[in-house]
Order: C-alpha cells, then sequence, then structure tokens
C-alpha cells in the first residue's frame, strides 16, 4: 500500500464499512457521539488494559486506522461485564461490538497471538470442544506453559498450594493430565459443532451478500 | 392647574401603631404638611380602611392621597386609585423595619417617619394625576420591512389578528433565504429527515391576502413620526415613492451568510468544488430538478465524497471573523449532509466540528443522521487545499489527538459559514476617518431611513444585531413601536424566526394600540404620564435630544427639541439632562423629588444627626432596601430615601438642593451600566453617572468634600450589602464632619 | 388583580412562570382580558429561584420585578394562585377550564406583617429552596412573592399550632376553614404555560445523587449561591458545611441519553458556565471549576460567554461524560471517567458535584386535559389539532428564558387571534 493510497483511505469510510459488514453489531459504531462514558464505566479500568477503549476504537475505525485496531489487544480485555451498555446514552452494544472486533481480528489472523485472553480462548475451545468436557487440569497447565516451559514451571509453582488444597478437597485429579474424562456422546458433540459452524458460515456468508 | 385637595392617611397597623406615634404623625402631616384632611387608620389596607379613602374621594373632594403605611410596593390592589395623585410614605419596610425595637431607637425611627410623612406630602402637592397624552397617532397599519419567513409571517399573523399589513420587499420576489432552501430542519416529531421548507404556503397566504399590500423591489426611503403617526416614503424600483400611514414597524431584514472567501485557508473562492451552505443549497435544488445526483460544481461529476467544515469563520476568538456562533450550521449541515445520505447511502459524507450544537429535538435529527452514516468527526479544520477537482481537508483530530488528520480526495467541501445581520447603519459607530471609510468594501444601507434626531436605523446591540440587551424583555428594542425580529435581531433557524415574528407582530400591535391611548410602552408600560416641556425657558442645549436612550426627541429647524411622546418610555432621562429643568412629567419632576428633598427636617449641626438623601432605583435598590426591611436587615436612622425612576432621571439640582439644605451626604443607587449594563431605560444608569462624575465641580464650588456625593451600582439581590453600604458611609461621612450648610 | 368575570373572549393562561406571567401581560397589555392560573402560592416559577441570568449575570428577580409592577397596575389580568387546571372541555373560541384551588388558610386581609410566622412553631420543607431548608409552617413563599400573602401548610391545619397563627393575626386574615373548591372559568383560547421540572437526578444511578450528600442539582446549587438562599448565598456543601471550593460540573445529567431524556435541554451548558462564575465570586483566591461535557452548546451569541469562561484559569474543561461518582473516607465526592480529548482516565475528588440536570416538561403531554399533541418527551407540539391550546415557554420545548418569553409572546397572539374572532362574530 502505497503511502498516498494509505492517506486516502485516512477519515473514509472504508473501514468502517468493513466492519459494519464484517463484525458482527458492527454497524452501531457510527452511533457513537464520543462521550467516553463506556471507557470510563469500565472496571478494567486501568490505563494499561486499555490501549485503546472502547469509544477512541470506534473514533479510530472511522479515522481508517485498519492495523492499529485489528492489531490492539484493547478489545481482548472486555469481561463482559456489561456496564458499558448499561451507560451508552446511545444505547450502543459495546460489549458486542468489542467482541466482534476481536472476532473478526482473530478471523483474519490479525490478533495478537499471545494475547492471554486470545489465547485462553483458544485453549478453552479447543479442550472442551475435544472430548465435550472441559479438562481444568490440561487447561490450566496448558495456560501457564503459554510463554516457555521456565515460566511455566513458575506459574505452576505459584499456585502450588491452591493446587494441593484442591487435590485434597477432590476437586483436582491429578490423572486428569493422562485422557481425563469425556462426555458420553463423545461423536455426537462432534457433529454437533460441525453443523454449527456451517450455520455460522453460511449466515456469514449471506451477510457478505447483502 | 385645577383645584386639589390633599388628604393623608397614616396607617397604625403591622406595628406601626406600636412603635411610631400615630397621633404626631397625623399632627406633622397637618402641621408640615399643611394637608387640610389628615386621619390615621387601625388597619388601613382592609375594607373599611379603603373604603374611608374613598369616601373622601367621593365626598370630601379629595384629590390627592398621601399614604402612610407600607411600602409602594405592597398592597397596590387595596391602594389602587388611578384617578387620583397618589404618593406613599414607607413607614413599614423603610422605618420600622430597618429599625431596632428599643427605646433608644425610637426617637430616630420617630424622626424618619416624620420625615417621609412631610416628604410623602410635599410629593403629593407637586403631583397631578396624568391625564393623558394628546398628541396620539391611530393608524392601526403596521409596516413589515423584508419578505422573508419572519417577514411573511409577521404580516399573515398580524393580519390574522385583524391589522392592515405593508409588507416591503427589497426583491422581486418573496421568500428570501429560506426561498434558497432545497429542505428545512425537521420541527416535528420523529425529527429524523429534512422537512418541505414551507415557503411556497407563506408566499400563497401573503399574495391570497388582501389585507396585506405588498410592495417588492422596494425599499423604505424615509421613516418619519412616532408609533401610531408614522409616515413611510416607499421607493420603487421605477423611481416611484408610495406614502403609507403607518402604526407600528417591524423590520425584518434577515442576514446574510459570512462570505467565504474570507477563509481562503478553508478554500474558500479557490475552487468552486468549495461552497457554502447556500452553494450546496443550490446544488440540491439543482439536483432535486434533474436526475436527484448532487454534483460537483467543478466537472459535473457525482459527488461521492463531502466534508462538512463547522463553524467556518466563526467562533473566531482572534477578532478576524465572526466571534459568535450561529446556531443553526449544526442542524444545517446534518440536514445537507442527509441529502447525500438519502439519495445515496454510499456517499462519504463527513462532518468535522469541534462542539456539536443540536439542542432541544435537535439531538434526535443527529442521531437520525448517525443512523443514515453521517460520519462525525470531532476536529479542528487547519485547512482545506484544493487540488484538481478533489480536496484534501486537513484537521486536528481532537479524539485521537492527531494533529496531522486529513480526508484526501474529498469531492465537495462546505463550509458552514456564519449569519451575518442585515441591520443597516450602525449609529452609534465611532466615526471614520476617510481613509477608513475608504477601505470599508460594501458600504451600510439604511434599512428604515429614520428622520430620528440620533440616526437612520435601529440601534444594534452587539455583533451587528439589533437584539435586546434582557434576557427577560427580547422585544426591547431602543426604538419604540419598531420591532426587529428575526436573524436581523440574533442568529436563528427558521423554526424560532417563525415564533420570532410572531412575537414581534404581537409586539407591534401592542405598541400602535398604546400609542393611541398615550400609553408608554415597556418598562413602564401603561403609564399615561408624559414629558412636558416648557419650550419658553429652553437654551437648545440639545442634552435631552442627544441622551434620550429611545431617540424619542427631534429637532426643529431652531433646534429646540421636538418630543415624540408616543417614542418616549418616561424614564425621564430627559429631565435628569436638561440644565435648566424646562421637562417634567405629571406625576414625577424637578419639583416633585426636589420638594421631598426640601421637606425633610435637617437637625441643626449640634445635634450629631445626619442627614444623608439617597435617591434609589424604583425597580432594583428601591426593591432591595425594601427586602432588608423584610429581612429585618438594619440600616442608619439618618437617611431619608426617595425612589427615582432611573439613575438617567436625576437632575443635578437635587443634589445642590439637598447639600445646599444641609444634608451631609447624597447616595445614588442604580442598576449597573456599561457592557452589560442591568438599566432598564438601557442608558439611563450611564448617563446618569457621566452627569453625577462632574458633580465635584459643583461640590467645589460649594467648598464641600467629594466624600459627600456616593454613587453606587446596586442589584435588586444587595438585601445585604445596601444596609451595609448606607452604615459605611454613615460612619465615614461622621469622619468627613457635619455639612457647613446647616442651618442656613 | 381584579375579578373580571371571564368569557370566551378571556385568554386562559396556566402557569405563572415567566413564560405565563409573559402571555398573560402581553395580552393584557394589548387589551385583553386573563385569568392566570398558578400552582405554586406565588408567581414567579423556577426563573424566581435562580441567583443569576447568563449571560448578563443580571438578577432574575429585577426582571420579576418589572412584571409585577405590570402586573399590580393592570386590571385586565385576575390571579389565581394553589391552583391547577384539571379540565378543560369545549373547542376553539369556547373552552370552559376546571380549576382545582387548594386553600390557602390566608385572605385578603393579610398584610404581610409576619405575626402568624412568628407565632408558629412548626417547621416544613421550603419548597422553593428545593427542600435544603426549612421554613415556618406559615409563611410567605418567597422575598418576591405575588401575592403578597402569607401561606398555611396544610400540615397544621388542626393543630394548635394553626390556632397560634390565627390568634396572632390582628386582621383577621386566617381562615382555618378554607376548603379546596373547584372553580369553572370560560375562555376563548388558553396559552398553556406549565413550563419544566428538573429531571429526577436519582435516576442516574452512578452519579449517587440521594446517596452522596455532596452531589447535589444545578437548580439547588442556584439556591445556594442566592442571598435569600438557605445558607444566605454562602456555598457551603451539605455534609458538613464547608466552604465548596473545587466544584465539578457534571453536564448532561439525564440529557442526551436515550436511558433518560432523548432530548438535548439546550440550557446546561451555559447554566454550568454560569455558575463557575458563582465559585469565582464567592471564592475569588481559590475556587476551582471543572466542567464534564460532551459538547458545550454556547449557543448562538452566547459563544462570547463561553469564550471568556475558558479564558478563566480556576475553570478547567473536560470533555467527558463522567463514569461514575464515588464518596471518599472525607465525603469529598469523586468523579472517575475518561477525558476522550487523547484518552485520560482520571479520579478527582471534588468538595461539591452539580449535575446539571436535564430539562423535562412539568405537566407532559398526555397529561395535559384536552386531547393535546406533544412529541416524545411530552413537549407541545404547534398543531392544528390542538385547537386554541397553544404552548408556551418550556411546556413546548426546552428553552432559555430569552427564548421562552418569545415563544410566550407568540403564544399570546395566537390566543388574541382567537379571541379577536369570537369578538367579532359576536359585534
Amino acid at each position: 500500500m502505497s503511502a498516498n493510497t494509505a492517506l486516502a483511505e485516512k477519515y473514509r469510510n472504508n473501514f468502517l464499512k468493513e466492519i459494519e459488514e464484517q463484525v458482527e453489531m458492527g454497524d452501531w459504531v457510527k452511533m457513537c457521539m464520543q462521550c467516553g462514558v463506556c471507557s470510563g464505566s469500565c472496571p478494567t479500568n486501568f490505563q494499561s488494559a486499555w490501549e485503546h477503549p472502547p469509544q477512541e476504537l470506534f473514533m479510530m475505525i472511522r479515522a481508517g486506522k485498519r492495523e492499529e485496531v485489528l492489531t490492539t489487544t484493547s478489545m481482548w480485555n472486555c469481561t463482559s461485564c456489561y456496564n458499558c451498555i448499561v451507560r451508552c446514552p446511545r444505547k450502543l452494544p459495546i460489549t458486542h461490538i468489542m467482541h466482534g472486533i476481536a472476532e473478526y481480528a482473530h478471523r483474519i489472523g490479525k490478533a495478537p497471538k499471545m494475547q492471554a485472553t486470545r489465547f485462553f480462548s483458544g485453549l478453552f475451545w479447543k479442550n472442551a470442544t475435544k472430548t465435550g468436557r472441559v479438562n481444568e487440569l490440561k487447561l490450566s497447565m496448558g495456560l501457564y506453559f503459554k510463554d516457555g516451559f521456565a515460566q511455566g514451571v513458575k506459574n505452576g509453582m505459584a499456585m502450588q498450594s491452591v493446587a494441593l488444597g484442591l487435590v485434597k478437597a477432590g476437586r483436582l485429579n491429578v490423572m486428569e493430565l493422562f485422557g481425563g474424562h469425556k462426555c458420553k456422546d463423545q461423536k455426537g458433540i462432534q457433529a454437533m459443532l460441525k453443523k454449527a459452524y456451517e450455520i455460522e458460515r453460511s449466515r456469514k456468508a449471506a451477510k457478505m451478500a447483502g | 392647574m385645577a383645584d386639589i385637595k390633599v388628604a393623608a392617611y397614616i396607617c397604625k397597623g403591622c406595628g406601626l401603631g406600636e412603635r411610631l406615634d400615630a397621633d404626631a404623625l397625623v399632627k406633622i402631616a397637618q402641621k408640615d404638611g399643611k394637608v387640610p384632611l389628615a386621619k390615621s387608620h387601625e388597619f388601613l389596607c382592609n375594607a373599611d380602611g379603603v373604603a374611608m379613602i374613598k369616601n373622601d374621594i367621593a365626598n370630601e373632594g379629595v384629590t390627592h392621597i398621601m399614604i402612610g403605611a407600607c411600602s409602594r410596593r405592597a398592597k397596590t390592589e387595596a391602594f389602587f386609585f388611578p384617578e387620583n395623585a397618589v404618593a406613599r410614605a414607607n413607614l413599614r419596610e423603610g422605618v420600622i423595619w430597618i429599625r431596632p425595637d428599643t427605646d433608644e431607637a425610637r426617637e430616630t425611627t420617630q424622626e424618619m417617619a416624620e420625615d417621609y410623612i412631610r416628604m410623602g406630602c410635599a410629593e403629593v402637592k407637586a403631583m397631578t394625576a396624568p391625564g393623558g397624552n394628546t398628541n396620539t397617532g391611530t393608524s392601526k397599519t403596521l409596516l413589515v420591512v423584508g419578505g422573508g419567513v419572519t417577514g411573511m409571517t409577521t404580516a399573515i399573523e398580524a393580519s390574522k389578528t385583524g391589522y392592515p399589513v405593508v409588507l416591503v420587499e427589497k426583491t422581486g420576489a418573496l421568500g428570501g433565504w429560506a426561498a434558497k432552501l432545497y429542505k428545512r430542519v425537521p420541527v416535528h416529531e420523529p425529527f429524523k429527515s429534512p422537512a418541505d421548507t414551507g415557503v411556497g404556503d407563506l408566499v400563497a397566504q401573503v399574495l391570497g391576502d388582501s389585507n396585506i399590500k405588498l410592495y417588492l423591489n422596494a425599499t423604505v426611503a424615509k421613516t418619519d413620526g412616532a408609533p401610531g403617526r408614522f409616515i413611510v416614503d416607499i421607493a420603487t424600483e421605477s423611481g416611484a415613492t408610495h406614502t403609507e400611514d403607518i402604526g407600528a414597524i417591524v423590520q425584518a431584514s434577515g442576514f446574510t451568510l459570512y462570505d467565504m472567501n474570507k477563509l481562503p485557508e478553508l478554500g474558500g473562492g479557490k475552487s468552486p468544488n468549495v461552497v457554502d451552505q447556500a452553494g450546496l443549497e443550490a446544488l440540491a435544488k439543482a439536483a432535486a430538478a434533474g436526475d436527484g445526483v448532487i454534483r460537483r460544481p467543478s466537472d459535473n461529476q457525482p459527488v461521492k465524497s463531502v466534508v462538512f467544515v463547522q463553524c467556518a469563520g466563526q467562533r473566531d476568538p482572534s477578532g478576524t471573523h465572526l466571534a459568535y456562533c450561529s446556531g443553526v450550521c449544526c442542524n444545517t449541515s446534518i440536514k445537507q449532509a442527509m441529502y447525500f445520505k438519502d439519495a445515496n447511502p454510499s456517499v462519504d459524507t463527513t462532518i468535522i466540528y469541534t462542539d456539536l450544537r443540536t439542542p432541544g429535538n435537535g439531538e434526535d435529527f443527529y442521531r437520525s443522521a448517525q443512523e443514515k452514516g453521517v460520519i462525525f468527526t470531532k476536529g479542528k479544520v487547519a485547512q482545506v487545499v484544493p487540488n484538481g477537482a478533489t480536496s484534501t481537508v486537513k484537521f486536528h483530530d481532537l479524539i485521537l489527538d492527531d494533529t496531522d488528520a486529513a480526508v484526501a480526495d474529498v469531492d465537495l467541501v462546505v463550509l458552514a459559514t456564519g449569519q451575518v445581520a442585515n441591520s443597516g447603519i450602525d449609529i452609534f459607530a465611532a466615526p471614520k476617518t476617510e481613509e477608513e471609510e475608504a477601505a470599508v468594501e460594501v458600504k451600510p444601507i439604511s434599512i428604515l431611513n429614520l428622520t430620528y434626531r440620533q440616526g437612520k436605523d435601529v440601534p444594534q446591540l452587539k455583533q451587528g444585531f439589533t437584539d435586546s440587551h434582557f434576557i427577560c424583555f427580547p422585544y426591547e428594542t431602543r426604538r419604540t413601536g419598531i420591532y426587529t425580529a428575526g436573524p436581523v435581531r440574533r442568529p436563528m433557524d427558521i423554526a424560532q424566526a417563525r415564533e420570532d415574528a410572531t412575537g414581534a407582530a404581537l409586539k407591534a400591535i401592542q405598541a400602535l394600540e398604546n400609542a393611541e391611548l398615550g400609553r408608554a410602552a415597556h418598562p413602564r408600560s401603561g403609564d399615561l404620564s408624559f414629558p412636558k416641556v416648557r419650550l419658553e425657558g429652553c437654551t437648545q442645549c440639545k442634552r435631552c435630544t442627544v441622551e434620550c436612550p429611545f431617540g424619542a426627541i427631534d429637532e426643529d429647524e431652531k433646534r429646540f427639541p421636538v418630543f415624540n411622546e408616543s417614542r418616549c418610555r418616561r424614564c425621564g432621562t430627559c429631565m435628569g439632562a436638561c440644565p435648566v429643568r424646562v421637562i417634567s412629567f405629571e406625576n414625577y419632576s424637578v419639583n416633585t423629588v426636589g420638594a421631598q428633598i426640601k421637606a425633610v427636617d435637617i437637625p441643626d449641626e449640634f445635634s450629631e444627626k445626619p442627614r444623608i438623601l439617597i435617591l434609589a432605583c424604583e425597580n432594583d435598590a428601591y426593591p432591595a432596601l425594601d427586602m432588608a426591611g423584610m429581612s429585618r436587615n438594619e440600616y442608619s436612622a439618618y437617611v431619608r430615601i426617595i425612589p427615582i425612576r432611573c439613575l438617567g432621571s436625576v437632575n443635578t439640582i437635587w443634589i445642590t438642593d439637598a447639600l445646599n439644605a444641609g444634608y451631609d451626604g447624597v447616595m445614588l443607587m442604580g442598576c449597573k451600566s456599561g457592557d452589560e449594563y442591568q438599566c432598564h431605560f438601557v442608558k439611563g444608569s450611564e448617563l446618569g453617572r457621566v452627569r453625577m462624575s462632574k458633580i465635584d465641580d459643583t461640590l467645589k464650588t460649594l467648598n464641600l468634600e467629594s466624600e459627600r456625593v456616593r454613587d453606587l451600582e446596586v442589584a435588586i439581590t444587595d438585601i445585604e450589602r445596601v444596609p451595609e453600604m448606607i452604615n459605611k458611609y454613615a460612619a465615614e461621612l461622621v469622619a468627613v464632619g457635619p455639612s457647613p450648610f446647616k442651618g442656613f | 388583580m381584579t375579578e373580571h368575570v371571564a368569557t370566551n373572549e378571556t385568554i386562559l393562561v396556566v402557569g405563572g412562570g415567566i413564560s405565563g406571567m409573559t402571555a398573560a401581560l402581553e395580552a393584557a397589555e394589548t387589551g385583553k382580558n386573563v385569568v392566570l392560573v398558578e400552582k405554586n402560592p406565588a408567581l414567579g416559577g423556577r426563573t424566581s429561584q435562580l441567583y443569576r441570568y447568563f449571560p448578563k449575570l443580571c438578577h432574575p428577580t429585577c426582571g420579576l420585578e418589572i412584571n409585577l409592577r405590570r402586573l399590580k397596575g393592570n386590571p385586565r389580568v385576575r390571579v389565581v394562585t394553589l391552583a391547577e387546571v384539571t379540565g378543560i372541555e369545549g373547542s376553539t373560541g369556547n373552552y370552559t377550564a376546571s380549576i382545582k384551588v387548594k386553600p390557602r388558610y390566608v385572605n385578603e386581609s393579610c398584610t404581610a406583617c409576619g405575626d402568624c410566622g412568628r407565632a408558629v412553631e412548626t417547621m416544613v420543607d421550603d419548597p422553593f429552596n428545593y427542600n435544603l431548608g426549612q421554613h415556618k409552617a406559615a409563611f410567605l413563599p418567597n422575598a418576591m412573592a405575588y401575592p403578597q400573602r402569607y401561606v398555611l401548610d396544610p400540615a397544621i391545619i388542626g393543630t394548635a399550632d394553626a390556632d397560634r397563627a390565627k390568634a396572632a393575626c390582628k386582621y383577621g386574615a386566617i381562615d382555618l376553614d378554607m376548603k379546596e373548591e373547584t372553580i369553572q372559568v370560560k375562555a376563548g383560547a388558553v396559552v398553556w404555560a406549565t413550563g419544566w421540572q428538573p429531571y429526577d437526578a436519582a435516576k442516574i444511578q452512578p452519579y449517587g445523587y440521594g446517596r452522596f450528600k455532596n452531589v447535589i442539582t444545578s437548580v439547588e446549587f442556584e439556591r445556594l449561591a442566592d442571598i435569600h438562599g438557605p445558607t444566605g448565598g454562602k456555598i457551603l456543601r451539605p455534609s458538613d458545611g464547608k466552604e465548596a471550593k473545587n466544584i465539578a460540573f457534571i453536564q448532561c445529567a439525564g440529557s442526551r441519553d436515550e436511558n433518560h431524556l432523548r432530548h438535548c435541554s439546550r440550557i446546561c451548558c451555559m447554566a454550568s458556565l454560569k455558575q463557575t462564575h458563582y465559585v469565582r465570586e464567592k471564592y475569588p483566591e481559590d475556587g476551582k471549576s471543572t466542567i464534564y461535557y460532551i459538547d458545550i452548546r454556547a449557543i448562538d451569541r452566547f459563544e462570547d460567554f463561553y469564550q471568556k469562561v475558558q479564558a478563566d484559569p480556576s475553570v478547567s474543561f473536560i470533555k467527558s461524560k463522567v463514569a461514575k461518582v464515588t464518596e471518599d473516607e472525607h465525603g469529598n465526592p469523586v468523579c472517575h471517567g475518561v477525558d476522550t480529548e487523547g484518552y485520560k482516565r482520571y479520579t478527582t475528588p471534588h468538595d461539591l458535584v452539580v449535575l446539571a440536570v436535564g430539562m423535562e416538561p412539568s405537566v407532559k403531554g398526555i397529561n395535559i386535559p384536552g386531547h393535546i399533541v406533544a412529541d416524545s418527551s411530552g413537549f407541545i407540539e404547534a398543531d392544528p389539532a390542538n385547537g386554541a391550546v397553544f404552548g408556551a415557554g418550556c411546556a413546548s420545548n426546552a428553552l432559555d428564558v430569552n427564548r421562552a418569553v418569545q415563544s410566550a409572546t407568540a403564544a399570546a397572539l395566537r390566543a388574541i387571534q382567537v379571541v379577536n374572532k369570537v369578538a367579532k362574530a359576536e359585534a
């Protein structure tokens, strides 16, 4: 992309249109009036968590800052508390838009690979859909070792007492690491998920087709 | 003068009977006040007391009434004698409520009351009940200048009320600015889309109304006279002049868009593809007449992207462009952006603003634009750079704090420039030098061509608008019977202009009706008194004609003042200005106040009882003093207070008389003057102050200290401050020492 | 002020605030008979509860004084206080209104001497001061009250206090047997000028109004600044009476919000800009104001005023809708949110938070007797279906005083047009 085309796209509606088409509830982005109550009401209200708070993301979308929006970790911090939705004077479904943008960034491979929420979500999904049951031990281990072996050991050590407590209380089975429990109809689950993916794909295709 | 019979009534209610010696007051009225009839009553404002007064009027031939009771602001229904001259001695709020109920205070409190009785008797004797002015006009026709939405609305509404109208329009067609619009901002639920302008309907109503006489291609060549009897010459294109008898005038001369050529940095005048809001309306109209596609002026290509630059040449604190906001451009740009979006949602429309101003249901209109995909960007546009058929709009994105933000390849840029009032000549502008005169590109042309001594047009308030300065009274122009309405008065949209036009029609109708009855307009509405002048004594000094805040007084060929009573607001500024004291009102004159000043009993210099005269504006200072009494905020028993119509009506003779009589000091209490004046006679308090600033010379000739006269700004809320000021001043005067004039 | 008989050439004006008074006076000064109905015991309405007006910073009571003087001298206006219109029957040129009149327990003989007030012991909330203070149960509604007559609070009727009041009055002005009555008034046209009420700030839960004493509304702040107010014009915070020098103004408290009021109330930006002046006036050395806003709507010539306040170093502007208010251990309200100009988070304690509450019609469209067309916020629209019932002032739109008076003047003419037609038909 040349500098000229980059400029030409700035503050034009190209990226906004892309968001409106690709992102769930993305057509609400244009309704923001930049009051900032969403950013202020967010309980994860520490500056570092949100490189760009929701209302700023909306402005960046309008400004055509595609790369910055899709690669930021910001919207991955949303905890779905719905405070922003409740407060928004324009009734924007901000929580859903955040998830929508995150999902879109992930879908087109722009999302930051090692962002904890994204990583966890992926891990959880794989973990849960494989057997139809969540294997908590594997899930925790996967998350602990996200940033390498040494860090994983450190994380594990830090949580040692919690883990022992859980084992004692019978809430954690070390044997889960080798296989673990499954749901009764594992094939049925896979078939169900396959169907769900199909429905999702056709819905998106239909939306693209207008 | 007809025979007068004065009666004095002293009330003993509300504690007056206990705190004061009412019998002594009756005697004072008889002896010092020299009234033939003086009575006290237990409860004067009740039915029995009022009946007693009415009986005396009917059977005793009483013509003049002095009531010693509560403030003139209280019990007005009971003491309502419109046929008689009435004076009120304020013994309650002005005496017993501001004095402590102690034995030590009893003597000075009684003295205070006695003086007020003396003053009341003296005042009422110097008054006559206003008999009404006979020099009235009877024309019931309204002149409306300007055939835009405001003017047409005024004409239609006045006609509906039953008054004939003469409507003068400078161009060859009715409709004005609104006729140039494709659509207007909506005024009904759901406030979502541009609406029809309604201009066609208004034009049809005007043309179909036999009560409205229309002059097109016409201007007002001359306006002579006064409310009820204006004589207006209307010049038409053909060179003919028509003369009309007019009762009252509404000036609805509208506005001109601020010239975008003054904004070259925003591309104004640099490219055909940079237009102002009028330019866009023309493009939209052309599109509507054709295939509905708004096209780029330079090459007729469909507009695919448009940027609206808000506040272009407005809200400029540097003084180069308009300092104000026009209040309508945000909604207008929203409407214009919808022209594009409604026709083709894929057109990129961006509005760059700093504060989006869509009051009331405009918020729904704003929301609707967002729903339609209009993009709002909070930013400050620095530059519009045309380049071939497109432009680049460079701006500071205030949300992302990006100073280098830009929209490139924009097909059309719309500059939201503001409204500039078509208010004619600024009659109070400082005279220009010849060089400055030559530098002015477009010389203002008078709208009304008034023959008034003070100038040809209605005075402007600020920034060229002919607005009223009063928040509570938006229709107060400084030319009685001439009202301005619509954007010439204040920046406004069609909806507000139509309301304004309707209100102005009422005021004009009211003005001509009251002119016929010889009654004053606001703020002394209904007052039947009017200035009388004894021309034999006049020295043609012209002070009255120059100073009248309402331009009511002209000059004849010998430079004698010519009073136009129906232009007069009864403030008395002329009376205050007159050095030879030949101007007076029947119920308010140099004498009615002077007699009160002289009636006060001045104790000798050894008594250690100073006397301070307070002349207090009846609208603000006097109520503040009253309410100080209601709150029992005490002040010195040495003051004697006289309400005055306005500081502007204070004649310096009152001050010299007071000082000569042995008063130790004089306090003048008037409203705030200057740019943010609060004087309801506009310039009254300011003129009064200018006059009093020269009192030092008088004091010098009398060999008196300058502290003897104090000019104070008092507001109606100063219920604590005023007593403090009085007490402080009384204390200061002790230091200055007694007046050397006592006992002469 | 007189008791002229209402006919179908009479104009009924409902609401005795500045719009209603204006409509009544303008019509009367054009020679029409008017019945002016006011719900409260005194005229003046909400503007009489303001300390100063923007942009001139003059006092509303100054204009009220003029309007009252116009009224006192004009026999064409008949004033009915403590009265509410409960029904309007009939059609253009021929209406009959039912008016419910509450007992005042004080008759025309009252001289406003104040003896009853001194005799009574019970204290009741003072609505003129938005209940920030109390007054005696026998009271003059305010210093400018017209009619200048005392009122007995119904709470003391039947108690010894009422008897004390009656005994104290030397003028037979107290009548404890007064009863609520309904009167019928004929009118050719009706001007509906019932004004506005501040949006209920307690509904904006995160701002803590009602939970934190030091979060107050803009209308209450006016009373704190006013010499006739509960603090005698000192800006003291409610929790501990401490001087409130560092004040936050939160704009759009209710307005421009689909969860509360959809519309922009127009006046609140200017009102807060004006109120920063109060802070400066009372604390010239160390007063400090912070305005949290979305857009500053200093519309048209008010821009001047905004620019002057902007130039004042004691006032800061933060483009942000405050997310929430909390209270710290010192009782200071703390504003939390994000400054959207460049993304800056803030957590800022203030001495006092003033919510610039929105304006909603006192009587919503659907509650106006007769079938009146109103917009979704309840403001009366100009619609032929309304017959000769004309909205004026803030009953018709969110307006500032100047525009309300303009609207009332226009409404007066519309009413005059109707009664003139009636007069012509009858002649």
